[in-house]
């Protein structure tokens, strides 16, 4: 959908974001700054156990407390939901049992937080305590006191993928490789916790919810089924979100207990998680146990590659079954493999829920396999690079599991990083103790299916443009802090040569504006971008037409440029886009137009179990190289550059993608240096930001971005995924550097100075006994 | 996040402020730069009913000579410490170690007294003031006594002072001629205090021969330790750097060493081993130095 742009154009512009200043100023309105006359405080009880029944609840002492006005349970909430259609195993409330410490038990409104607190150490449970399960393995052999009784051994769900051959693979193989990679769980750490604000209007039976969501119309979905109401007496509107990452991409608790709690008080009601229920809320990337096997030849070519994988998915199915079918199907449309065998298991232990985290499903896969080519490379004496570049991909391409690749700019992407990083003259080269690391990424433009299977187009947009020739867009889309917003105007402006200003944008409100899926699977820019592309196309025809039926010209001597509608072929005529807007408005008395977007067919993917998750419209790249000094007597690293090149199709705006890859590169170095939930029996023991610690400005290296345009054919003005892609590199390539620096691999997540300084003492062990083996030194 | 409500004092003298300690007893607490006090309020560790503001006490913020001995305020903050002529000269390892706390924003609040008598044991001062022997002042309605470091910190965030003691002086002997000092940190991860640090101070013979050392470590153990077997090994010998790692092997001798997410207590009693290694060779290089200068 591409078009060439006027140099004026908004398109590859460094715009600031259009909500900055709000942002700033502090004019911006989050949920927790949102208040209501009446306003109630809500709490929820947590569960204490990580796996009990319920006995029996006692409430009445809370509900005599003065200054509570509801106590809800789970009794008055049964009805399941879940995410995804294959998985409804929550209710509001729990109704029979508890499955992990922190699980939602009950909830009281009051006047105030403090009475809140007091009314829920009122409530009296009595819990029947029940074995719990905290391993995947040992939960994957469970025969009793099952998580979900229909869940047998506690597993969620589980796949077992094969394309090609990977017997006749290895057979073809000079070297086969086998290793294990743990990579434990990690969560988003938004600095925005979790907030609801929820009305209910007893008069006309309307539920108006304010929050911290990137998924509006699905929580709209899931409010009216869990309070059994009409899903047009519900409605959603998403204020300013601070950071989601994954972690408020499906509904969170909190949501439906505000809701709960605000019908049954009669008045509106909110609840702002504290740190600890954020954390308790979870959802975030489930610890990965990856045993991967790979064939290549003697030159390289890989042969076959074959993943067993466990993930831990916590108490709930939530997007497992996403997750889970991520890790296996985008081991492909990275490099070119022949034979892919595949066996995932989602496994259900008594801990919170994971769920979708940036870069979902695939970062601890893409680590495993590239931390593997290279320990692959690093034995068959060839450089890192050159295997990666022995198995391009060659597009366009469909892979043996069906996935379509069209636009490919991972070889661009790694000849720019091994140009500006130095590669040739560091990798191998630098004294003991620096060390210089490689890898490469990829993800996902959008699902290609949506997660409610329907003929619903992925995004709609509308567009006004008023009398004075003002756009506003009315769009679903979710600005989340990533540029959702900023995006569709740049695109609407440069589409109707406008300058930005002239551009209004309202989004998320269930009420107002047209359905658009979410700000999830990196999907935004694609398909909102898209569709409000065919919203603008909308109103320029018909203010063309409109300017053509009136003037007696043809449509085809008129174009829209800098923000008039001018004659062309000898045509004078000239018009303002005021003047094109009342003619094109006629007796309707505005001008309407709208777009939409829905993904071709034969982006969708196969037909086998499974195939639904992992096809995309359009897939983007990262290569990247990352230098570090170990300290080999503590095993302290520090990270001292990084250079990453992101294939993100066409950027937009430089600025906004420069920032989502720098951001993606951050949240990757913590998930490699330190950052891991930390549980003993269940119970979170760092569950805050100082004890669980995300990497932050102060041991940020200088993150040298490059932008690689590779134009995709289908994207907005060629724009592909910008957010999320680069994420998964940084954690092998830093690992490779690590072991550039002082030789050792480390398999394990994340790779703390304890980890490093064993791995030293076992290899000098090693050499002590087998002298003259070890790697360089 | 909403601390326990609490009555606020503000005494005018010295005598005020310890008699108003004595009548509380243990509902009251001093408040100097809080940015101890105040998080352990909000997350309800400490809730003192009764808070008694030090930070009126402007002539307990003082770093001056006397004599062979440094006297610094125990309301002086971190930052003074690091920026002040005198101490750079005279002895340098204090403002060596004010460098380490914390950012710009903890070390213009925070003081070293309060630091000193919160005594956490992964806190920056109590290693130094350790290493240089310094005496610890206080003043109470009995009276004031002096304290020597070593004898100070008690157990894990408590000291020798009585709860209407204030904290008035640190008190550090000069070092002499041929003495050098150092400090060496590992900033834990997450909070920024020290996984482990240590603080030396070496004097050395005209032959080279260690006269005296004398190690504080702080971050490793229950609360901050003179690492009197270091100091043992390293008596009369000559500082060389086969006797300096021997020494410094005996760093988490006899310690209760901590653990935490970040590093088991193996870990850490190997951080304490080469930090200490680290400290009395950068305080050796320094003695050396402080010979021939
Ligand atoms: C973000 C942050 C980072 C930090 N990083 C570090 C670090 O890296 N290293 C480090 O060492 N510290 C660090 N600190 C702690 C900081 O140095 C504190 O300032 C110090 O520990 C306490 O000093 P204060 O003056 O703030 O005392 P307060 O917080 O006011 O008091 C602490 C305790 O001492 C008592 N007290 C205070 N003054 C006296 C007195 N004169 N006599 C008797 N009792 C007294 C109080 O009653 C209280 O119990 C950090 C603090 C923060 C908030």
């Amino acid at each position: 959908m591409g078009e060439t742009t006027t140099q004026s154009s908004p398109i590859g512009a460094r715009v600031p974001m259009v909500d900055a200043v709000d942002k700033v100023t502090g004019a911006g309105k989050y949920a927790d700054d949102l208040t209501l006359p009446g306003m109630l405080v809500g709490k929820i009880l947590h569960s204490p156990h990580a796996h009990a029944r319920i006995r029996s609840m006692d409430t009445s002492a809370a509900e005599r407390l003065p200054g509570v006005r509801a106590v809800v349970t789970g009794a008055e909430t049964p009805v399941k939901y879940g995410i995804l259609p294959v998985g409804h195993d929550e209710t509001i409330f729990c109704v029979d049992k508890v499955r992990y410490i922190g699980d939602n038990v009950a909830a009281v409104a009051a006047e105030s937080e403090a009475i809140a607190e007091h009314a829920l150490r009122l409530i009296r449970v009595d819990y029947e305590v029940l074995p719990a399960y905290f391993d995947p393995e040992q939960s994957m052999q469970a025969e009793t006191n099952l998580i979900h009784d229909d869940r047998p051994h506690n597993i969620e769900r589980e796949y077992h993928h094969h394309f090609g051959n990977v017997e006749e693979g290895f057979a073809q193989a000079d070297y086969i490789r086998q290793d294990r990679f743990d990579c434990p769980e990690v969560t988003h750490a938004a600095l925005e916790p979790h907030s609801t604000l929820a009305r209910y209007d007893a008069e006309d039976g309307t539920l108006t919810v304010w929050s911290s969501t990137q998924v509006p119309y699905y929580l709209k979905k899931t409010l009216a089924a869990t309070l059994q109401m009409p899903e047009e007496k519900v409605r959603v509107i998403k204020p300013l979100v601070g950071g989601g990452f994954g972690g408020k991409s499906e509904v969170i608790p909190l949501e439906l207990a505000a809701a709960v709690l605000a019908r049954k008080a009669g008045a509106p009601v909110k609840i702002t998680y504290t740190r600890e229920e954020v954390f308790l809320a979870n959802r975030g990337r489930p610890r990965q146990i990856v045993e991967l096997k790979t064939g290549v030849t003697r030159q390289g070519k890989l042969t076959a590659v074959e993943a067993r994988i466990i993930q831990d998915g916590g108490a709930y199915c939530g997007y497992g079954v996403v997750t889970i079918l991520y890790s296996g199907q985008l081991l492909n449309a990275m490099y070119d493999i022949p034979n892919v065998k595949f066996d995932g298991y989602r496994v259900l232990t008594n801990k919170p829920a994971c769920g979708a985290m940036r870069g979902h499903g695939t970062v601890n896969t893409r680590f495993a396999f590239e931390q593997q080519l290279n320990r692959i490379a690093s034995v068959l004496g060839l450089d890192p690079v050159e295997i990666r570049r022995r198995n391009l991909l060659h597009p366009p391409c469909v892979t043996l599991n069906n996935l379509r690749v069209l636009s490919y700019g991972y070889p661009e992407c790694i000849d720019r990083v091994v140009e500006r990083s130095g590669w040739k003259e560091k990798y191998g080269k630098l004294p003991y103790g620096k060390g210089i690391g490689f890898a490469g990424s990829h993800y996902v433009s959008g699902a290609a299916n949506p997660i409610i299977r329907s003929a619903m187009p992925q995004s709609t947009v509308n567009l006004s443009v008023d009398r004075q020739g003002g756009v506003t867009i009315f769009t679903g889309a979710s600005e989340i802090g990533q540029g959702s917003d900023t995006v569709q105007v740049q695109v609407v402006a440069a589409e109707l040569g406008l300058p930005l200003e002239q551009v209004r944008i309202v989004a998320a409100d269930t009420a107002r504006t047209p359905v658009d899926l979410g700000s999830y699977s990196s999907r935004v820019t694609f398909m909102a971008g898209n569709a409000a592309i065919a919203a603008a196309r909308d109103a320029k025809r018909r203010m063309l037409q409109a300017v053509a039926r009136a003037y007696g010209v043809a449509e085809e001597d008129l174009l829209m440029e800098g923000g008039r509608v001018l004659g062309r072929n000898g045509c004078p005529l000239s018009l303002t886009l005021a003047e094109a807007a009342r003619l094109a408005a006629g007796p309707a008395g505005v001008l309407t137009a709208r777009g939409s977007y829905n993904t071709p067919e034969e982006s969708r993917g196969g037909t086998f179990k499974g195939a639904g998750v992992g096809p995309s419209p359009a897939y983007s790249y990262s290569a990247q190289a990352v230098e570090v000094t170990v300290d080999p007597e503590t095993g302290r690293v520090t990270v001292d550059r990084i250079v990453v090149a992101h294939d993100c199709g066409k950027a937009i705006n430089p600025m906004n993608v420069e920032g989502q890859v720098i951001g993606s590169v951050w949240m990757g170095l913590g998930q490699a240096l330190q950052e891991v939930v930390d549980y003993e029996n269940g119970r979170i023991k760092n569950a805050g930001l100082l004890e669980y610690r995300t990497a932050s400005t102060l041991e940020s290296p200088p993150v040298e971005t490059i932008l690689v345009e590779s134009n995709d054919p289908e994207g907005p003005f060629g724009a592909k995924e910008a957010g999320e892609g680069s994420l998964a590199a940084t954690i092998p390539a830093l690992t490779h550097a690590i072991y550039d620096a002082v030789g050792v691999w480390i398999d394990t997540l994340p790779v703390t100075p304890e980890r490093i300084l064993r791995a030293l003492q076992e290899k000098q062990q090693a050499e002590w006994k087998s002298p003259g083996t070890g790697a360089r030194m | 996040m909403i601390p326990q409500s609490f009555e606020y004092h503000v005494p005018r003298t010295l005598e005020e402020a310890s008699r108003l300690a004595a009548q509380f007893g243990a509902d009251g607490k001093f408040l100097a730069g809080g940015h101890s006090l105040i998080p352990m309020m909000k997350l309800r560790l400490a809730a003192p009913k009764h808070l008694i503001d030090l930070t009126c006490l402007r002539d307990l913020a003082y770093i001056r000579e006397e004599g062979e001995h440094v006297r610094i305020g125990a309301l002086t903050t971190h930052f003074r410490i690091e920026s002040s002529a005198l101490l750079k000269e005279k002895c340098p390892l204090l403002p060596e170690t004010a460098r380490e706390i914390g950012d710009v924003q903890v070390r213009n609040r925070g003081t070293i007294g309060g630091n000193l008598a919160h005594s956490d044991p992964a806190a920056d001062w109590p290693a130094a003031v350790l290493a240089l022997e310094a005496e610890l002042r206080a003043v109470s309605p009995r009276g004031e006594r002096g304290m020597a470091a070593k004898d100070f910190f008690v157990d894990l965030m408590t000291t020798a002072l009585a709860s209407d003691e204030v904290l008035v002086e640190i008190k550090v002997p000069q070092l002499g001629h041929g003495t050098g000092a150092a400090y060496a940190k590992l900033h834990h991860p997450a909070s920024g205090y020290a996984m482990v640090g240590v603080a030396a101070v070496i004097a050395l013979r005209d032959n080279g021969a260690v006269e005296r050392a004398a190690v504080g470590i702080t971050g490793v153990g229950p609360k901050a330790y003179r690492a009197f077997a270091v100091e043992t090994a390293l008596h009369g010998k000559p500082a060389t750097q086969a006797h300096l790692n021997a020494a410094a092997a005996h760093a988490a001798e006899g310690v209760d060493v901590n653990a935490d997410l970040y590093a088991s207590a193996e870990y850490r009693s190997h951080l304490a081993r080469v930090y200490t290694r680290r400290a009395l060779e950068a305080a050796v290089k320094r003695a050396r130095a402080a010979a021939t200068a």
